[in-house]
């Protein structure tokens, strides 16, 4: 464990930015917040991004590291940070900034988890279609700066085809904004896409708007059982090059599978969910289009719990299997059954066991890997993986314990040109004051 | 290096046929689909990115503003080269790349017509779902650019949405990937930041975009309002049905009649504004959502509401709305366009400020425009001759955004800022704002060698204290 030394004439500023009551000094509490083992050496809770902006300015000119911090749902990945100077919770804005449910979007703080806005919007039938992990604890700008949205990304797509605008502070202390509050915005860069995934290394995400999607009224949920990971990834072809559009279509593998509770877990193959919307008379079209491959159908109150324990997957295998791997994974739809074998195959060469589970129909996978046999290694096995998937991927790890990460920092995989990347950093955030040394570089 | 030095430079990356620099070929250079026009020193038909990158070191070593230009369809002047300035032309990449139907993706160049594309690929029953009015001749690089709409936006989105990854040239030649084939990509989104940066951050040489399946079933209806306010009122109680439409378009009486004496769409004269509703998807929800929108839009008191019975119906119903702008074209000498946006549910009130707004400024103003998206786009019609008048356009133009901006609206919804737009940033964004993007630039494009002066403003401040820029053309013109 380490500590960073924050002294009292920083506690003293934070204080008069911040007020007293929300400056956490407790050890305690201090303790509850510690990040991949390392513990803040304060916590503060700011009312506003004006109050953010001071803080952040303050830690530019004494060169503190200051992380972010929403519902500590992702907390627990990237590079084991830098000595902690400031964790700075976004929790207290959660100000509704504008909300007409004819307009069909709404601005909201960042702090808003994502259960209390998508209660709000439903209550209206409107649908926030960023069903992140763990919504009750997510908030908003923490399910922005990390990307992380669940199977409902295959019907409405990832945050970034649906946040229409944002609110920031720059790591070197400026308040700015991108888009705003209407769903067509071409005025200035488009800065929602540049701050969707950065991770809290730009800027703090205060606010942000989105459009919101009619909530279907009816669902039904299909599944079906295969013996292998081809013939699923053959049946989502057929899927795909069908008139159908489902709004989750989900693959599970076999040991994804027993991670599931009883109610939800089907055979012992490789399995996909499909959920469709519409009337009865859609409904019963999705039932013969799909045929014979379809040994189930869920709906109701069974459907719901169903798909909260899908969207749930990236906690429930941490928490089960601690000392597992757990990758998030962005690939074009053709390469997901050529990774998924040489998954397999070093798996298989290195006795350990997978799970998989993820909106296959969009190329999006969750791999878990882990083993009962405490000399195997690990993580030869995550980079023998990441050498053998295609140019095109996306590769990064959202779990796993402290020997392997400090052997797997720089692990991340992306097509995009890192140095542009890099370059980008300095623009708002010249001093590294924010999350220094996490993600990427 | 003056721009005679260059041309000869330029002619050895692309040959001696591929640069014009006569001032009679200059002419048709010298303007895009908006209002205004500025002539460059050279155009420039590169073949490769190779040619696109030693063009690109060539300008940056000689301090020579560059823009990249597609079709010249654009209405913010945002591929309006500076006088003098080096125009890269992309009618010589031209080529679709790749269709890779296994990825639903295709990689093309940026002088891939729009249309094309979709033409290209129907056969395999895919199309490419952006479809700005101008795609019949509007590039993909140009769409890139501006982040460009059209009607099924409403549905699909806009570029950013369907393009997953770009090759692009920087301004210092470099050579480099954003993003790919997969639909996101890890780290920060430098895809989704370059489109729609007008060209101010790097020229885009191959474009990977995502081909969308055609929908089993398309019902187009046409519903006919006594007045602009139902019509209005109808586009948000469609929404509020729960139907999404693929598109939802409004032409107003005026409009209307123009276009029917073009091109005999089949709208009936006398109606006070239609609304143009199409529907997409499994035959089964098609058919249940056009009885439900006629049902609404019988409630909010349409006269009538017809469905498309054919193709060929359809193709009239769109030709109609497409060649909108045209029909305005012949019984005018100029019109002006907007592209301010309002939340959906201010459609109403900002079409009656629009009407006033008219009568105020004493100007014929047209409507049609997508209102499923709030997205307007008033045409202004004027006379170029009359200063004067042009100075009343311009005032009401003003007023219109600043009333988009007053009820949580945006200045342009797809058009871009361009110069067109430039100095209504401010309405918008703050001067911190302004500087942050300015920052983001600088990135990229720090000596401000592609696109200078577009989209956004140069502060006031930074000019008195910086005093001439050190780029020889925007010194001349004392920015």
């Amino acid at each position: 464990m380490s500590t960073a030394t924050t002294p009292m004439r920083f506690t003293r500023e934070l204080r008069e930015i911040c007020r007293a009551e929300y400056v956490i000094e407790d050890p305690a509490r201090l303790q509850a917040a510690q990040i991949l083992g390392v513990t803040p050496a304060v916590a503060v809770e700011p009312a506003s991004a004006e109050e953010i902006a001071a803080v952040l300015r303050f830690a530019n000119e004494h060169g503190l590291n200051v992380v972010p911090g929403g519902g500590f749902t992702q907390q627990q990945t990237g590079n084991t940070p830098a000595p902690i100077d400031v964790l700075l919770y976004t929790t207290r804005l959660t100000d509704v900034e504008h909300y007409d449910p004819g307009d069909l979007t709404i601005g909201i703080g960042a702090g808003c988890t994502v259960a209390q806005l998508s209660a709000k919007v439903g209550a209206d039938g409107l649908l926030f279609a960023g069903d992140a992990p763990r919504p009750e604890r997510a908030t908003i700008g923490g399910v922005l700066a990390t990307g992380m949205t669940g199977p409902l990304r295959h019907g409405y797509g990832g945050l970034r085809d649906y946040c229409i605008g944002v609110r920031f502070v720059t790591g070197d202390g400026r308040k700015g904004k991108g888009g705003g509050r209407v769903v067509k915005n071409v005025a200035g860069f488009d800065l929602m896409k540049l701050l969707i995934g950065s991770m809290g290394r730009l800027a703090i995400i205060t606010g942000a708007s989105f459009k919101l999607f009619p909530a279907p009224r009816q669902t039904s949920t299909f599944v079906a059982e295969f013996a292998s990971a081809a013939e699923a990834i053959q049946y989502r072809n057929t899927v795909l090059r069908s008139p159908l559009s489902p709004i989750c279509l989900e693959m599970v593998s076999p040991h994804a599978g027993e991670l599931l509770p009883g109610g939800v877990r089907s055979g012992k193959g490789w399995s996909i969910y499909l959920r469709a919307t519409g009337s009865d008379a859609v409904l019963a079209r999705y039932r013969s289009e799909l045929g014979a491959a379809i040994s189930r159908e869920v709906d109701g109150q069974d459907e719901s719990e169903f798909w909260r324990v899908i969207q749930d997957f990236s906690s429930t295998l941490p928490e089960r299997s601690p000392a597992s791997v757990l990758i998030s994974l962005s690939l074009p739809l053709a390469d997901v059954l050529p990774a998924l074998n040489e998954l397999e195959s070093v798996a298989a060469s290195d006795h350990l066991a997978y799970a998989v589970i993820g909106a296959v129909g969009v190329g999006r996978l969750l791999v878990g890997l882990w083993t009962a046999d405490q000399h195997a290694n690990l993580s030869n096995a995550v980079f023998a993986f990441r050498e053998r998937l295609p140019r095109d991927a996306s590769a990064n790890i959202l779990h796993c314990q402290q020997e392997i990460r400090r052997q797997t920092s720089g692990w991340a995989k992306t097509p995009t040109h890192f140095e542009s990347m890099k370059a980008v950093k300095p623009a708002l955030d010249a001093k590294d004051i924010l999350n220094r040394g996490r993600f990427l570089f | 290096m003056s721009l005679p030095g260059v041309v000869d430079d330029l002619r050895k990356i692309v040959g001696r046929d591929a640069v014009l620099h006569r001032p009679e070929d200059m002419m048709l250079y010298e303007y895009d689909a908006g209002v205004r026009k500025s002539t460059p020193g050279a155009v420039v038909f590169p073949q490769n990115a190779q040619q696109v990158s030693e063009i690109m070191r060539t300008a940056s070593a000689a301090h020579i503003p560059v823009v990249a230009r597609g079709a010249g369809t654009g209405l913010s002047s945002g591929a309006i080269s500076h006088a003098g300035g080096i125009v890269v032309a992309f009618a010589r990449m031209n080529r679709v790349l790749e269709v890779d139907v296994e990825n639903l993706r295709a990689v093309v160049q940026p002088g891939v017509v729009n249309l094309q594309l979709s033409e290209y690929v129907s056969h395999l029953g895919l199309y490419y779902a952006p479809d700005p009015s101008s795609q019949k001749a509007c590039t993909i690089g140009g769409n890139v650019a501006e982040n460009s709409g059209g009607p099924h936006t409403l549905l699909h989105g806009v570029t950013v949405n369907h393009v997953t990854g770009v090759e692009v040239v920087l301004p210092s030649g470099e050579i480099v990937y954003f993003g790919g084939k997969a639909a996101e990509s890890y780290g920060y989104d430098l895809t989704g930041f370059f489109v729609g940066s007008e060209g101010t951050v790097g020229i885009a040489t191959a474009i990977t975009v995502k081909l969308l399946r055609k929908p089993e079933a398309v019902a187009t209806l046409l519903a006919i309002f006594e007045s602009v306010d139902d019509a209005a009122r109808t586009v948000a109680e469609i929404t509020a049905e729960g139907i999404t439409p693929a598109a939802l378009e409004m032409l107003d009486g005026w409009t209307l009649r123009q276009v029917e004496a073009y091109c005999h769409a089949g709208y009936p004269l006398d109606a006070g504004a239609v609304l143009l509703i199409e529907l997409e998807g499994l035959r089964e929800a098609v058919d249940e959502q056009a009885i439900a929108v006629r049902g609404v839009c019988l409630l909010q008191k349409a006269r009538d509401v017809r469905r498309a019975k054919n193709e060929e119906e359809r193709a009239l119903l769109w030709k109609g709305r497409k060649t909108a702008f045209a029909a305005v074209g012949r019984v005018s000498p100029s019109y002006y366009t907007q592209d301010g946006v309002v939340p959906r549910s201010k459609i109403p009130a900002v079409l009656q400020h629009i009407g006033e707004v008219s009568k105020k400024y004493d100007l014929i103003i047209g409507n049609v425009f997508h209102a499923g998206d709030g997205n307007l786009h008033p045409l202004i019609l004027f006379d170029d001759r009359d200063a004067a008048q042009f100075e009343r356009v311009m005032a009401a133009s003003g007023d219109i955004l600043q009333y988009c901006i007053d009820v949580g609206g945006t200045i342009t919804g797809e058009h871009g800022v361009g110069l067109e737009k430039r100095d209504a940033m401010p309405l918008l964004f703050t001067e911190e704002d302004l500087a942050i993007m300015t920052d983001l630039r600088n990135v990229f494009n720090g000596n401000e060698v592609l696109n200078p002066g577009k989209m956004l403003p140069t502060p006031r401040m930074c000019r008195e204290i910086a005093g001439r820029s050190h780029n020889p053309v925007l010194a001349q013109e004392g920015l």
